[in-house]
């Protein structure tokens, strides 16, 4: 019995060390379980250009040396310094689509990776863009679209429509929604230009019967030319109660002629313009709204979004853009955003 | 390895309850706690690896959904830009009055309180703004440690930061809530998206409500801590309120960031899974103690323990029951066994089970039974033997017998008779010397014969014609010295024929013949020795039971048949069942004995002898 006992104790013993034996005595910290990658490089981004050899877009405005492409090129230049591509922005000097097309043949030679167009005419530029996009580089448009075939994707300031009717609306509300009125559009074949004309057409006809358009004159971007041509205008239709600048140009010479011809306040004077070439007349009365977008944010835009597709992320709706925002697309044809409007109360805020 | 030989050899002479509870232990119990053990272990360690394995995942899951409110929490600045008022405010720069100022700051309060702090993210808790030398600010809380115009220096511009968001945790800027509320506060900068000009520095300070619902959906339990902390350690937020703020030291000696690991520490071990969120650079940590991971198969080993150990308490007691009950038969065995070594034999070995210690225990009670039986037989035969030797002795001249003698020789000599009265003394004084000299149990044929027809001889004078005799010898001349017979074979059976045959009729003839006979029974040439009498002759019924008298006890009584039956026995006792008396009768006509026995020569007897002095000189050697 006493055996019994001893091993019955014995016994109790083993049991006891066993359970008390649970897994000690290891280092510290014991690895369970790991989700790190197996190994750092494969995983890594996608082969992306290194950074010896940054991307590099060449950006072709209508034409330099105006205040709109200026800025265009100030935004584009601060996306590229903030991106790390290098930007080559180089237009004619006058809006000449033989130019144009030159100096995108340019660029083709230079292999850049992508080119960015505002496009002055879409037919004759057309086979130029093909080619660039047969070589390889990527077709982007801003501004000025061209056709579908010859770009990747459009990035558009405003939706068409809406600154068509609107800028018909401004002058409307201005002339009491009657009276004549002429339009001082760029160039006379400029896809996007037109468009415009277009939709202020269709709003003038939906809303105010009692107006009407009278003329369409083509400045060419020309600031002498548009000069030239609002005189004109306001020699040819005395009756003339409003003109709409289409291009950024016409404003400002518009009122200049409405101001020096002593009509302020008689011929009122809407159009797409910026508010520091159009803040003096603002303020005096010879012009009454002047609508834009932020140029600079366009030029950012369009160079982010080129350095996004050559990266491999066309753009999509809502996607977001640093320092920019959500980004609205609709096919292949980027809306940057809407319209704004500067009038003597609000044109001072704005710097370009 | 001397003390494992040792041990060995002890267990070689432990004794067999204690072996047999060594095996039993060995191979039951042992393998039961092992296999029980590592089953358990490995229970275990599957739990914890797979809550190893799939925590990191929901790791990722809320790590996910905290990056997804940071995310909401930035675009939160973008508000700012609805109001085109606001954003004409935030663009000026030059003031022409105190009161203009003024009036700005107020309109931009209350923009910032309605757009922040009374709609949208209730976990807002405060907004300020930092813009070309103005404050504009709103809190729902009050607060203390920083003073925003000062902070222009450090917080004015981040040109580096651009449009990204960046948290400030409350240590590093220092900013109190009252009540300690735990916040973070992001950071943005004001960007002029139309101007492409810096308008200012945005701070929102945020309530951590939304990290403790997304940990508290992913574990509730009051046992696992949760933290989120920077990738240096700072803790911006912990499931314990009193060390949200405190620098996790250990997070340099964590092996890996995104995963599980164990640590054991003074407090016990845990269970340890991180997932680091790369956007943010933060590390979302959490750790629950192994033992409430386990806490659920903890009571299931104790109750197993416990089941176990009753278990092997029960089994021994059965066991060693089990075992007594092999052992100890086995030890009064022993006990017995000793007994009937010391020469009791009067042992009985109780097992009333039908096993194999029943049929050891049967088979040692019936082998003492049956040693005791041949002792007892070969007991008895050799007092039988002698009594037998004894009353052949007795009866060789009895005094009967003597006094019948005397008397015709006392009525020879009145009648004066001398020469039958010098034969009968002649005859009596051989016979006496031949009873006197025969110290052997043996006797040569022919002195056999010569004692009978001396015997006869002596009783021919009592009875006259009354008796007549012959005997027939047919061995060869020589036989009758040279072979061997068990002495006083003939006389009993001549006694009984004359006592009978001279009750019953007035003269009695007696043929004894002598031969050798081929016996179909043993096979090869015996003696016979025939007594033929022309007495009454056995009745078949008193035939019948001379017979069962011979054969089954020779000592029933001294009877008429007892020298019949002494004979027979002695034969019987010398050379075996096979020899021995035979009667044939015909009632009134006769009767014929037969007395058949082996041939026996010189050494034959020699031998006999031998064996029966053995018997005599270790008489001890059958009890």
């Amino acid at each position: 019995m006493i055996d019994l006992l001893r091993l019955l104790c014995s016994l109790c013993m083993i049991v006891i060390f066993v359970s008390a034996c649970q897994p000690a005595g290891n280092p510290k910290f014991e690895v369970v379980y790991s989700m790190e990658p197996s190994s750092g490089t494969d995983a890594a981004e996608p082969p992306v250009k290194s950074s010896d050899h940054p991307w590099t877009i060449g950006i072709v405005p209508k034409l330099v040396e105006i205040p709109y492409f200026n800025l265009v090129e100030q935004g584009a230049l601060e996306a590229a310094e903030s991106l790390g591509a290098q930007v080559i922005y180089k237009g004619p000097p006058i809006a000449d689509t033989t130019q144009q097309i030159r100096i995108i043949q340019d660029f083709i030679q230079e292999h850049v990776d992508a080119i960015a167009v505002s496009a002055i005419d879409p037919e004759k530029l057309l086979p130029t863009l093909v080619q660039a996009r047969q070589a390889g580089i990527k077709v982007i448009t801003w501004d000025s679209d061209t056709y579908r075939e010859g770009r990747d994707f459009f990035v558009n300031m405003v939706d068409n429509e809406k600154l068509g009717r609107h800028l018909m609306d401004t002058l409307a509300w201005n002339t009491g929604e009657k009276g004549k009125f002429a339009i001082l559009t760029g160039q006379m074949k400029a896809a996007t230009l037109n468009e415009w004309i277009k939709w202020m057409k269709v709003q003038q006809k939906t809303y105010y019967p009692d107006m009407e358009l009278v003329e369409i004159a083509a400045t060419d971007d020309d600031p002498g030319k548009a000069y030239e041509e609002a005189k004109r205008l306001l020699a040819d239709h005395p009756h003339l109660a409003g003109i709409i600048g289409n291009s950024s140009v016409g404003p400002p010479a518009a009122a200049q002629a409405v101001k020096e011809a002593g009509l302020t306040g008689k011929v009122k004077v809407v159009g797409l313009s910026m508010p520091n070439s159009m803040a003096p007349y603002l303020q005096d009365g010879s012009a009454q709204v002047a609508t834009l977008w932020s140029p600079k944010k366009l030029g950012y835009l369009t160079v982010v979004l080129a350095v996004q597709a050559l990266k491999g992320n066309p753009p999509q709706d809502g996607m977001n853009v640093p320092n920019f925002g959500i980004v609205r697309v609709a096919g292949d044809v980027v809306v940057m955003g809407d319209p704004v409007d500067f009038t003597k109360e609000n044109v001072n805020q704005y710097d370009f | 390895m001397i003390s494992k030989l040792l041990q060995k050899l002890a267990f070689l002479r432990l004794r067999l309850s204690t072996k047999l509870m060594v095996t039993y232990i060995l191979l039951t119990v042992v393998p039961m706690s092992i296999l029980g053990y590592v089953s358990y272990w490995q229970y275990t360690k599957s739990i914890e690896e797979q809550i190893g394995e799939y925590m990191p995942r929901f790791l990722v899951q809320a790590n996910a959904n905290i990056k997804k409110h940071m995310d909401e929490l930035s675009a939160l600045p973008e508000l700012l830009f609805n109001s085109e008022s606001t954003v004409a405010i935030l663009r000026r720069d030059v003031y022409q009055s105190r009161a203009d100022l003024n009036r700005d700051q107020f309109e931009m309060n209350s923009f910032l309180t309605r757009t922040y702090l009374t709609s949208g993210n209730p976990d807002v808790i405060g907004v300020y703004l930092l813009s070309k030398n103005r404050v504009f600010e709103s809190s729902k809380l009050s607060y203390s440690g920083l003073d925003w115009s000062r902070a222009f220096t450090y917080y004015g511009q981040d040109l580096k930061l651009r449009s990204n968001v960046k948290v400030i945790l409350p240590r590093d800027i220092g900013l109190r809530f009252i009540d300690n509320v735990p916040y973070v506060m992001i950071m943005k900068q004001i960007e002029d998206v139309d101007n492409r000009k810096n308008l200012g520095m945005m701070f929102i300070a945020v309530r951590l409500n939304f990290i403790s619902s997304v940990l508290r959906d992913l574990e509730n339990s009051d046992q696992a801590d949760m933290w989120l902390m920077t990738r240096q350690g700072q803790i911006i937020y912990h499931s314990n309120p009193a060390k949200i703020g405190m620098l996790d030291e250990n997070i340099s000696r964590y092996p890996i960031l995104n995963g599980s690991f164990r640590t054991s520490s003074d407090e016990g071990q845990r269970l340890v899974s991180v997932n680091r969120s790369q956007e943010l650079d933060w590390v979302l940590v959490h750790s629950v103690p192994l033992k409430k991971l386990t806490a659920r198969t903890d009571f299931v080993r104790m109750a197993t323990i416990f089941v176990f150990i009753g278990l092997v308490v029960v089994s021994i007691i059965m066991y060693s029951l089990f075992s007594q009950r092999v052992t100890r038969p086995l030890k009064r065995l022993n006990r017995l066994m000793k007994h009937v070594e010391m020469g009791k034999f009067n042992v009985d070995l109780k097992v009333e089970s039908k096993d194999e210690i029943g049929a050891l225990a049967g088979s040692f009670n019936s082998m003492v039974s049956t040693i005791r039986e041949l002792i007892q037989k070969n007991y008895h035969i050799e007092i039988r033997q002698k009594e037998a030797e004894l009353y052949a002795l007795q009866s060789q001249i009895n005094p009967h017998f003597m006094y019948n003698t005397l008397e015709t020789i006392s009525m020879a000599v009145e009648e004066d008779e001398k020469e039958s009265v010098v034969e009968m003394v002649t005859l009596l004084g051989r016979m006496l010397r031949f009873s006197v000299n025969n110290k052997s149990k043996f006797v040569t044929i022919a002195e056999e014969v010569q004692h009978v027809r001396d015997y006869l001889t002596i009783q021919k004078f009592r009875f006259e014609d009354r008796l007549t005799f012959s005997i027939v010898n047919s061995l060869p001349p020589s036989a009758g010295e040279t072979l061997y017979a068990a002495h006083f074979l003939l006389q009993p059976i001549v006694e009984n024929a004359i006592k009978y045959g001279l009750e019953a009729r007035k003269g009695v003839n007696i043929q004894i013949t002598v031969s050798q006979e081929y016996s179909a029974r043993t096979g090869k040439q015996d003696m016979v020795f025939r007594v033929r009498d022309n007495g009454p002759g056995i009745t078949a019924e008193r035939l019948e039971q001379l017979e069962r008298t011979m054969r089954e006890d020779a000592w029933a009584g001294k009877d008429a048949s007892f020298g019949l039956s002494n004979v027979n026995a002695r034969i019987g006792l010398l050379h075996g069942g096979d020899y021995g008396v035979q009667l044939h009768s015909i009632e009134g006509v006769g009767t014929e004995v037969s007395v058949r026995f082996p041939v026996l020569d010189a050494a034959d007897v020699e031998r006999i002898e031998k064996e029966g002095k053995q018997h005599e000189y270790n008489p001890d050697i059958n009890r």
